[in-house]
């Protein structure tokens, strides 16, 4: 019995975390070019968030008191969940409005999107002074402010997407009774997933109604909260695009042939142009509105013209192009545009814009930076050891997709 | 800037030109994306224009043998198919049940397993028999009584000749590995020319090639060998 049971988990944890392979053969295995450029940047990353949680914010970051957040909550907070929108954009696409060809890039998506969203937690962590206050959201119902929708939002989003990552979880550990009932739930996860997307996106945008001035205003419109729901949007499709073509090359022994990823491609490549169309148009009124028309002739309206035409309208004729002759590589090459278009949007609102007419500028110190490259690189590892052993791009034929 | 009382009117006047013209640019820009030419796959062939003259346009073989329709052909010549029930129903195909004639059947018992591409029954005529492969995986729930008495072998194959019914837990991953609708007619048209070379090695197909393989072709063709022709065909 002893034995058996030692076999047991030996054979577990041979099969489902070693890959088949050996302790001694997986960790040859893990000696490759990536893996060394990784553990570079971990090396000095993790001991860096040590030190930030030692030492304190002014040993580690140039914020100050005029410039409360910088990087990490511009980069990491708000461009990590932006990018991670492609769980509610694909999520919505495929449980509510019906369309099952966008089953197959379903699962990763959603796994982006909570990786993306732990990653954010993370750097929210990192950037608050007292982070051990965070969990006085669930007693102090402060409902006046906005950054209590959004910590209620996004702690309960990342809750629904754990739960929908729970379906291929319990596919891998052969639960089948508890999975069947997630995979009941999926629609009212979906549900709940488009709803607290959709505050929370805006919610982010609402911020910056308490500090009009502070934000530039090319930048600044009373209606950004719709321009943060919009954009995410955006940023969900061109994700999607973006990080489908790089997994299904990635992972081509782990990737299921019957999905035609193309064509998915320039399905969301025409979504993707129409909502960029209309995006741009969005921002033309946004100007004339703010009657901030005269700012286009200075520095900074120069640079709004680069974030407006060169990374919104441009790829979205790019798009339509590619759409419409069928040009995957094309279309590619434009959601790497549309996403790098959307981070811009998301630094030029909170860093690059904010505080645009002071003297003394916020720049990011090196440690900063170090620990944003570091949390993406998490995110990607665990990205890689999931899809490595969990049934995210392809089916489990243990437990088949009812048609 | 500073704020102008009498600025109101312009940016009014560019946010209705901006409404307008944002309308008047969607309707182009949505039908060029949604435009373009069709995928390869997707043009319909030109409908065929009638001949003057009948014109013998089928190839000798065609038609020798059958697959309707829900069910999947395994490289071996034997079928799966799903029923209402959940359960899969296995048999052989047209092109076995024609080429070993008379069968006398020898099936697995119920509660066995079988496996895909591994033998679970045979099919005999006198006093030799050949194994044929399961198309899927699973454990044998019913077996069809009647196929086993009938003295002259089992008629309508795809039918009231079923062999046995298979509970199959992995249903999606073997069905991958089997041929249905056009991949079976085009796997069965493929053994009708091999069929066919057997015939008339040294002509091909020739003008008398109208008729159809009689019932217990592979005897009349390979005599007291058949079972060796067949079990080049059924892959055991």
């Amino acid at each position: 019995m002893a034995n058996a049971t030692a076999v047991a988990q030996h054979s577990f944890v041979r099969e489902k975390i070693l890959l088949g392979m050996s302790w001694k053969e997986y960790l040859r295995s893990l000696l490759t070019p990536t893996n060394a450029v990784a553990t570079f940047i971990l090396i000095i990353g993790v001991p860096l968030l040590v030190y930030r949680f030692a030492a304190g914010l002014g040993a580690t970051t140039n914020l100050s008191q005029s410039a409360p957040w910088g990087l990490w909550i511009g980069f990491d907070m708000m461009t990590g969940i932006v990018l991670a929108a492609g769980g509610f954009t694909i999520g919505s696409a495929v449980q509510l409005f019906g369309l099952k060809d966008y089953h197959g890039i379903e699962r990763p998506a959603i796994l982006t999107a909570f990786l993306g969203y732990v990653m954010a937690v993370i750097g929210l962590l990192a950037d608050l002074g007292r982070p051990w206050n965070i969990i006085m959201a669930l007693f102090n119902f402060g409902t006046a402010s906005v950054l209590f929708e959004v910590a209620w939002c996004v702690m309960c989003y990342t809750t629904v997407l754990l739960l929908e990552f729970t379906v291929p979880l319990f596919e891998w550990l052969g639960w089948k009774r508890i999975h069947s009932v997630m995979k009941k739930a999926l629609i009212a996860l979906t549900v709940l997933s488009v709803i607290f997307s959709t505050m929370h996106q805006s919610a982010l945008g609402s911020l910056f109604l308490l500090a009009p001035t502070k934000l530039h205003p090319l930048w600044y419109t009373p209606y950004i909260f719709v321009f943060f729901f919009v954009s995410a949007i955006i940023a969900g499709l061109n994700m999607v695009i973006f990080e489908s073509a790089l997994s299904h090359r990635i992972f081509q022994s782990r990737a299921d042939h019957h999905v035609d990823v193309d064509k998915l491609t320039i399905g969301l490549g025409k979504a993707a142009a129409v909502v960029m169309f209309a995006y741009f148009f969005l921002k033309l009124q946004s100007l004339v509105d703010g009657h901030s028309w005269g700012y286009l002739a200075t520095g900074y309206g120069a640079w709004w013209l680069v974030e407006v035409v060169g990374f919104v309208l441009l790829p979205s004729l790019v798009f339509a192009y590619g759409a419409r002759n069928r040009k995957v590589k094309l279309i590619r090459a434009a959601s790497v545009v549309g996403v790098l278009g959307v981070v811009l949007n998301r630094l030029n609102i909170s860093v690059i814009a904010f505080n645009w007419n002071r003297v003394d500028r916020y720049v990011p110190s090196w440690m900063e930076i170090w620990v944003s490259i570091t949390l993406v690189t998490i995110g990607v590892l665990a990205y890689r050891w999931i899809v490595n052993r969990m049934p995210i791009l392809r089916g489990d034929p243990a437990f088949p997709a009812e048609h | 800037m500073a704020y102008d009382l009498l600025s109101v009117y312009p940016a009014k006047l560019l946010e209705y030109g901006l409404g307008i013209a944002y309308l008047l640019m969607f309707i182009p820009f949505w039908r060029y994306v949604q435009g373009g030419k069709p995928a390869a796959a997707e043009v319909r062939a030109p409908a065929p224009v009638p001949a003057a003259h009948p014109v013998a346009a089928r190839p000798a073989v065609a038609g020798w043998f059958q697959v309707p329709a829900g069910v999947h052909l395994h490289p071996g010549h034997t079928w799966a198919r799903l029923e209402s029930d959940g359960l899969v129903a296995v048999g052989v195909d047209d092109f076995a049940h024609k080429l070993v004639g008379p069968a006398r059947v020898e099936l697995p018992s119920v509660g066995a397993k079988v496996a895909q591409g591994e033998p679970a029954l045979e099919l005999g005529d006198g006093e030799k028999s050949v194994p044929m492969l399961s198309p899927i995986d699973g454990t044998v729930v019913a077996v069809n009584a009647a196929a086993r008495e009938r003295p002259d072998g089992v008629e309508d194959p795809y039918g009231a000749g079923w062999l046995f019914k298979v509970k199959a837990p992995r249903l999606a991953a073997n069905l991958r590995q089997l041929f249905a609708d056009s991949a079976a007619n085009r796997f069965l048209e493929d053994a009708s020319e091999r069929l066919a070379m057997r015939m008339s090695p040294e002509l091909g197909r020739v003008l008398q090639d109208g008729g159809v393989p009689i019932h217990g072709i592979g005897r009349a063709l390979a005599g007291d060998d058949w079972d060796e022709m067949a079990r080049t065909f059924f892959l055991t």
